[in-house]
């Protein structure tokens, strides 16, 4: 709770911060904050409360996911070196205040007890994703991504509402414990309103949008593509793992009186969401759209382990955004670093090609992309190994066999797309020379790297928190 | 009494439709805009009937008032009636005929199947802004105060993208 409450005013702080002549104080000061809010979260450790009359629940999910969230911030943040390369059309005060607010809405999202929070906070993210979108203003592909998201992002929020309000027609509550004595005690009698029905399923595809879950994907690779990359990073890590945490929480808790109703919907979606993400990634070009597809794929698996339902799910999405969020952000920190120093068509280079022969100039930074991928690929000695292998236990467990073998096919299909900027960077000639990136940055990759082949060798050190 | 109110609510239902469907339809962005506006009317006069009276009078200020003056304004300095429609695929029409067409059969198979619970009991202040201020205050407080971080961050969105950034030309 705490942690809530001082982002929300560590970002009108940072505003303020932003009148200052010099703008190097933005950057350690929004770390500080982070770390600040980092340690009230931990504070909140095996603390069950209830505050505000219902409104926000803090138990020891709350604590893990939105300790997730503020890892990756921090992460994010520490690779944002300068926002842009010109000093005059950027405001660094502002990304960064919208920064923490929308680390706000997150955590507003996952610790939710009443749907009007779970509003405030999908919105409270949403519309700083928004505004980051477009802030490379004089590049046109950020301008058409950032409208593009506007446009359909706010008629998945419009959904998301109107499901809210027939789900509170049917059943009288706005609350989670309200809503699911009501849909146990409706479904025992076999008198489930319709209405409950229908909003539910506009619940779920405002939901599932937010997560870029397949057939609600169609903004991903645009807007991926067209956000500055440092947003972009923020965007497939923050706004997934809050969204997951969310989604899992409203589904195993609310409805799961009818869970036989949804779980049929949520496995299609599951299947096309694997399908399309991973055949489509293997046909991008752009290492940036490929990561795009990639992510809308790990919403794939996310989601199987959402369809399984089973007591250890939870901890297996934990650890799968985990690994995630972190293999993540040190893709695009490197991509980052490459497309800023290799132009292509005027812009920054974010094809394959820009990485040929990165090994032999930069080893480093070819090394942290690789673990990455390979974290990525879930490839043994790696967290996403262990992410893939926990959320494929939960579904044996629930018995989704037919799933689970097109989730094992699709990572085969992964390993493909992950492989091809490997072999660019490691068999392919280098062009081109060294780049050379700050000590700051380095540290945060490597930091991700360090942690990435932790938790790949030593799982349990974080599952037995989970 | 009962059935004159049940009279006022089929007309009031009928125009809210009616220029709902006229706000889509129309090809002119000024009378879409306006029956906009009769739509939001009709919704207050709706919320007048509920015992809402605070939310009616809210909803014509805010948004009948204040959004749709500035749809206007936008729509007048555009000039948007030189636009021309893009043209779809017919691909694309029919697949958006069959979705709408599926989710409005749903919702309407849902809304008739749906047994309404009789309201307990009919209390006049229901509506008053003290009983409104009771509730957002008390039991939804949390919500409130953060609507703030919300709002906060469209106002630093809005102004960070709108600026006029050096060497760009004025309007």
């Amino acid at each position: 709770m705490l942690s809530i409450i001082s982002l929300s005013i560590f970002g009108i702080v940072n505003l303020f911060l932003g009148f200052l002549k010099s703008r190097r104080i933005l950057l350690p000061a929004t770390l500080l904050f982070l770390i600040v809010a980092l340690i009230l979260n931990s504070m909140d450790w095996n603390q069950q409360a209830l505050y505000f009359g219902d409104m926000l629940r803090v138990n020891n999910v709350f604590v893990n996911f939105a300790g997730i969230v503020l890892i990756t911030a921090l992460l994010i943040v520490g690779i944002s070196r300068h926002f842009g390369n010109d000093e005059e059309h950027t405001h660094p005060a502002e990304y960064y205040a919208i920064l923490l607010f929308s680390v706000t809405g997150a955590l507003m999202m996952i610790g939710f007890e009443n749907l009007i929070m779970l509003f405030v906070g999908v919105e409270v993210l949403s519309v700083a994703m928004y505004v980051l979108t477009g802030t490379d203003k004089r590049n046109i592909r950020s301008n058409e991504a950032a409208l593009k998201y506007f446009l359909m992002g706010s008629f998945a929020t419009g959904l998301l509402l109107f499901g809210v309000a027939m789900v509170y027609g049917a059943t009288g509550s706005f609350k989670l414990g309200g809503i699911a004595s009501y849909v146990q005690m409706a479904s025992m009698y076999g008198a489930v309103s319709p209405l409950l029905y229908v909003g539910l399923l506009f619940l779920f595809i405002g939901m599932l949008f937010k997560v870029s879950a397949a057939p609600f994907h169609f903004w991903t690779p645009d807007v991926y593509e067209g956000a500055p990359t440092i947003f972009t990073a923020f965007m497939s890590t923050v706004v997934k793992t809050a969204g997951f945490a969310a989604f899992y929480k409203i589904a195993s808790t609310a409805f799961a009186g009818v869970y036989g109703f949804w779980a049929q919907s949520l496995a299609v979606m599951a299947v096309l969401t694997l399908l399309i993400g991973n055949i489509t990634a293997a046909y991008q070009g752009s290492f940036k759209r490929m990561m795009a597809y990639s992510s809308i794929s790990h919403a794939g698996y996310l989601l199987l382990a959402v369809v399984a339902k089973v007591p250890s799910s939870q901890s297996a999405i934990l650890f799968y955004s985990l690994s995630y969020s972190l293999a993540t952000v040190a893709a695009f920190g490197v991509l980052m670093a490459v497309s800023e120093s290799r132009q292509f068509e005027g812009r920054g280079d974010d094809r394959y090609e820009a990485f040929n022969g990165l090994a032999k100039t930069n080893p480093l930074l070819a090394f942290v992309l690789t673990v990455s991928m390979l974290s990525l690929a879930g490839i043994p000695l790696t967290a996403g190994f262990w992410g893939k292998f926990f959320i494929f236990s939960a579904a044996v467990q629930a018995n989704l066999t037919s799933l689970l073998v097109i989730a094992v096919l699709m990572s085969c299909v992964g390993i493909y797309y992950y492989f091809r900027v490997i072999i660019a960077m490691y068999l392919k000639p280098a062009e081109g020379e060294g780049i050379s990136v700050s000590a700051g940055f380095t540290l945060t990759l490597v930091l991700t790297t360090v942690l990435t082949l932790l938790l790949g060798v030593f799982p349990d050190v974080v599952k037995n928190i989970f | 009494m009962q059935n004159q109110i049940l009279y006022v609510w089929y007309l009031l239902t009928a125009v809210t439709i009616l220029a709902a469907l006229l706000v889509v339809l129309a090809k002119n962005p000024i009378h879409s805009v306006l029956s906009l506006v009769v739509t939001f009317f009709c919704l207050s006069a709706h919320y007048v009937l509920l015992n809402a009276q605070f939310l009616a009078v809210v909803n014509i200020i805010v948004y009948a008032g204040a959004i749709m003056v500035l749809f206007l304004f936008v729509i007048m300095f555009l000039n948007l009636r030189e636009y021309t429609e893009e043209t779809k695929s017919n691909f694309a029409k029919l697949g958006a005929a069959v979705v709408g067409g599926v989710t409005l059969v749903a919702i309407i198979a849902a809304l008739k199947k749906v047994q309404y619970p009789m309201p307990m009991r009919y209390d006049v202040r229901t509506g008053f802004v003290e009983t409104l201020g009771e509730v957002l205050f008390r039991d939804y407080l949390l919500p409130f105060e953060l609507v703030t971080v919300l709002f906060f961050v469209a106002m630093v969105g809005a102004v960070m993208l709108g600026k006029r950034e050096k060497g760009e030309r004025h309007f």
